[in-house]
């Protein structure tokens, strides 16, 4: 069978550091193929390059067995290849039915025409999104289902998905793998990137493992097990013991003083009528499903969302009742939010690693605006929180847009830290993390609840709830319906609270 | 393209940009020089200077906003019709510096109230300062003077000092630009509330979690053009001992997004800084010096320099798109 899409010694660098080095792929008609490895390993680069984004620096690039050279997206998909990228690429402006037929409008578009038929075309993916819904409005996981039904629109016939499960909740993974694998019978060529080792295992025909921008190994999935995808993925056997949250027999740490405390809060259908605490020493777990508030409630405290004046409740830092309008008094009472959509709201991407981590201070300072920038305080804040969170970057003043998108994330968790936070709420604090770095954010957390930081972890990943958490809340329905020791949750049981 | 993609180009060309306007700015210099008769007369250069200066500081004014992503419209109507209040004040007796300082707060309170409507009742820019322009002119002609054009009172020897003397051999206007563009950098450069702009032009959301206080801070970019528009103002009244609200309806503010733009300070904002305005204003400065000089016809003149203007747009919008979402669209 000739490979629908190959790559023979391929090489991609950005100012002579190579993002991926002489790689031979090959992607077979019809196949779900499986692209693994740590943050920066290259994988985001490498299917840019075979969706168009980015040329070759060297080696070639083959499609259907002719060589090509792409130089922009849309020459990719004139030749049947389609992307979702790993940073959504919609236009917030718009309506979800707008944004699935963006680019291919015809010259009279009816609109209550194009809401009918993406109505039905989402139905048949079974998402449930809102057609007439404004893109900028939705939730991240609802902005990534429609971001997959743009790709699957254009019916391409090879879509390459960049960590697409990152957002979704296990129900939602289970459509997202029903539908690829329809996609699959129909004839269309997968290539998927994961974080998520036991999806590859599952849904992939095969698996290809990136290291440091080398192929180290590529495979029938058949011949790969957790434990292998691991070694490869790392070259050094770890233990497996902070890949299995072993952290679970962990006595659950005690409660501190009440740090937060919210009453009643409302706030438009997406907060109703509220209550919760959260307490100094202690990780608090909250789960929901989407269109569950989780979100908006934790923003609302946090003055990132502005409450209208007729909605209700009361919100209490440390006892005193506080209605913040802005995040800015927020941050400088130390309550402060890491946020879940790292491009929209996370970082500045026009500066640097340590340029970002010092906004994060400046910001963080009562007058911070008026003191004077020291740029050596900056490289040590920045080197500083490099080690502590292990950011990697091949060149140390990139900007932060050109990290890989983990490593993004752990600047955005720096930015925030650097405030000397006493109350932190990380909304999906380790999304698009690999294995090895999920293990170490999660050390981390436990480090700042361990110096007595009140923690919230928003998260819709249970195993991450149930590894982290000291005491898990579960919200339905814009409400926080019920609250659960670790040591009697389980999976089901969370996830009943969650539904019922 | 991708963000990243683009990020990069836009950086390697941003430092280019700079430098080849000025490569460009000098070759026309030696051009006019050698080419132009009267271009190197001791008129023509004083002449030219004043026009820099002038052109120059309010560059830096719309530079700051537009770091923010802003832009402000009403810098020529802010900088006419705050120098008349400060002269015709003056006529009618009070002292110089207290009518000047009158003159400044007017300027001031302008920008506040357009810096509120743009961060708090969150009008467009464009729009708010485009009415705002408006309305202050209105003012300057309706209620603060009958007369367009409004003459210093006599004997103000240490004013027009500021426009027409000279200090080290060097005239005064090149002073105050200079001191003015000193200044900037260093705002920009070293303080917080500089950063917190590049901050804010760069992912206003990201700044407002961040902790900044985007709204102060948005108003406050406007205090700092509306007081670079009144020194503009001031040097140019110093050196003509007289105040022209015509100015208001000329396509001076065109000249001045032009130095912004050309410069290589994209609109899409958190780019760019002091040392693009330099550049640009050098350039632009020589190019409508030399048109004048070339006796090209005002209209002329305005045709090449919008023509020149839209291509500085054009180029600008595909090395910086306005927005990233936007430019991907073609991506899927
Ligand atoms: N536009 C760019 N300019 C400079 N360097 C880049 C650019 N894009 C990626 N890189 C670098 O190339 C390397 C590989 O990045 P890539 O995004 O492919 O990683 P990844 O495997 O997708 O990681 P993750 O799992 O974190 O998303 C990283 O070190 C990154 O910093
Ligand atoms: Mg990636």
């Amino acid at each position: 069978m000739t490979p629908i899409v190959e790559l023979k010694a391929a090489t991609k660098d950005f100012r002579g550091n190579p993002a991926f080095l002489d790689v031979d792929f090959q992607l077979l008609p019809g196949e779900i193929h499986a692209l693994l490895g740590e943050n920066g390993a290259g994988k985001s680069t490498l299917t840019k390059v075979i969706a168009g984004v980015y040329p070759l620096s060297s080696g070639k690039l083959f499609i259907n067995g002719r060589e090509e050279r792409l130089g922009t997206p849309a020459e990719g998909l004139a030749k049947g290849i389609a992307m979702v990228y790993q940073e959504n690429s919609l236009v917030p402006s718009m309506t979800v039915a707008q944004n699935i037929y963006l680019g291919k409008e015809k010259p009279l578009n009816r609109l209550r025409g194009i809401y009918i038929s993406a109505q039905q075309f989402l139905q048949s993916l079974n998402f449930h999104v809102d057609p007439s819904a404004v893109v900028g409005s939705l939730g991240a996981a609802q902005k990534q289902m429609v971001e997959i039904a743009r790709a699957v629109h254009h019916k391409a016939k090879v879509i390459i998905f960049d960590e697409p499960t990152a957002t979704l909740t296990p129900e939602e993974k289970s459509y997202f793998f029903k539908l690829i694998k329809k996609l699959k019978e129909e004839g269309v060529s997968i290539i998927f990137i994961s974080h998520a080792l036991e999806e590859a295992l599952l849904v992939a025909d095969r698996i290809t493992i990136l290291r440091d921008g080398r192929l180290v190994a590529s495979d029938k999935a058949s011949a790969f097990d957790r434990q292998k995808i691991i070694q490869a993925m790392v070259g050094r056997t770890r233990t497996d013991e902070i890949y299995s949250g072993a952290s679970r027999t962990r006595a659950p740490r005690p409660r501190g003083p009440k740090v937060l405390s919210v009453e009643n809060l409302s706030m438009g259908n997406m907060v109703r009528n509220t209550s919760f605490s959260l307490y100094a020493g202690q990780v608090t777990g909250i789960f929901g499903l989407v269109g569950s508030g989780r979100t908006e409630t934790l923003k609302v405290v946090s003055g990132v969302l502005k409450r209208d004046f007729f909605h209700g409740g009361e919100v209490k830092i440390d006892g005193q009742p506080k209605r913040y309008l802005v995040p800015a008094p927020a941050v400088r009472d130390g309550v402060v939010y890491v946020t879940e959509e790292r491009k929209a709201e996370g970082f500045f991407e026009t500066m640097s690693i340590a340029e970002n981590i010092y906004m994060g201070h400046l910001g963080g300072q009562p007058y911070g605006g008026l003191s004077i920038i020291s740029m050596r305080q900056a490289r040590s804040l920045a080197e500083d929180w490099r080690k502590r969170l292990n950011i990697r970057a091949i060149d140390p003043n990139a900007k932060v847009i050109e990290l890989s998108g983990g490593n993004q994330q752990k600047v955005v968790i720096a930015k925030a830290l650097v405030q000397k936070p006493k109350l932190v709420i990380f909304d999906e604090p380790t999304r698009g993390v690999d294995v090895g770095a999920i293990a170490e954010i999660h050390a981390f957390i436990n480090q700042l609840a361990d110096q007595g930081i009140a923690i919230a972890v928003i998260s819709s990943y249970l195993p991450e709830i149930l590894t982290l958490s000291d005491r898990i809340l579960i919200a339905r329905q814009g409400k926080i319906v019920e609250e659960m020791d670790r040591r009697n949750a389980t999976e089901e049981s969370i996830m009943y609270a969650a539904v019922h | 393209m991708t963000p990243s993609a683009t990020t990069k180009t836009r950086h390697r060309i941003g430092l280019t940009q700079e430098l080849i306007v000025f490569v460009v700015a000098v070759l026309l210099f030696l051009y006019f020089s050698v080419a132009l008769n009267g271009f190197l007369s001791p008129e023509n250069i004083l002449n030219l200077i004043r026009n820099v200066a002038m052109l120059g500081m309010l560059s830096l004014g719309m530079a700051v906003v537009v770091i923010g992503r802003g832009v402000d419209l009403s810098l020529v109507a802010v900088m006419a019709v705050s120098l008349t209040l400060s002269i015709v004040l003056a006529n009618q007796g009070y002292a110089f510096s207290t009518a000047l300082a009158l003159g400044l707060a007017f300027a001031v309170a302008v920008a506040v109230v357009m810096g509120f409507l743009i961060a708090y009742v969150e009008i467009p820019a464009i729009f708010a300062t485009l009415a705002v322009s408006a309305i202050v002119y209105g003012l300057g002609r309706g209620v603060i003077a009958s007369l367009d054009v409004n003459n210093i009172p006599d004997n103000l020897h240490w004013f027009l000092f500021l426009g027409r003397g000279a200090v080290l051999g060097i005239p005064m206007p090149i002073w105050l630009f200079a001191i003015c563009s000193a200044a900037l950098y260093l705002f920009l450069r070293k303080t917080g509330l500089g950063r917190f702009i590049y901050g804010i032009g760069d992912n206003i959301s990201t700044a407002r979690i961040t902790g900044i206080p985007v709204r102060p801070i948005i108003i406050l970019q406007y205090v700092i053009s509306s007081a670079m528009a009144f020194l503009a103002g001031c040097a140019t009244a110093a050196s003509v001992a007289s105040m022209n609200m015509r100015m208001v309806n000329s396509t001076l503010i065109y000249d001045v997004l032009l130095v912004v733009i050309l410069g290589g300070i994209g609109l899409t904002g958190g780019r760019g800084g002091v040392r693009n305005i330099l550049v640009g204003t050098i350039l632009i400065g020589l190019l409508l010096n030399g048109m004048t000089i070339l006796n090209i016809s005002y209209t002329v003149q305005n045709l090449l320099k919008s023509t020149v203007l839209l291509l500085a747009l054009v180029i600008d919008a595909l090395l910086n798109p306005r927005d990233e979402q936007t430019s991907q669209q073609g991506d899927i």
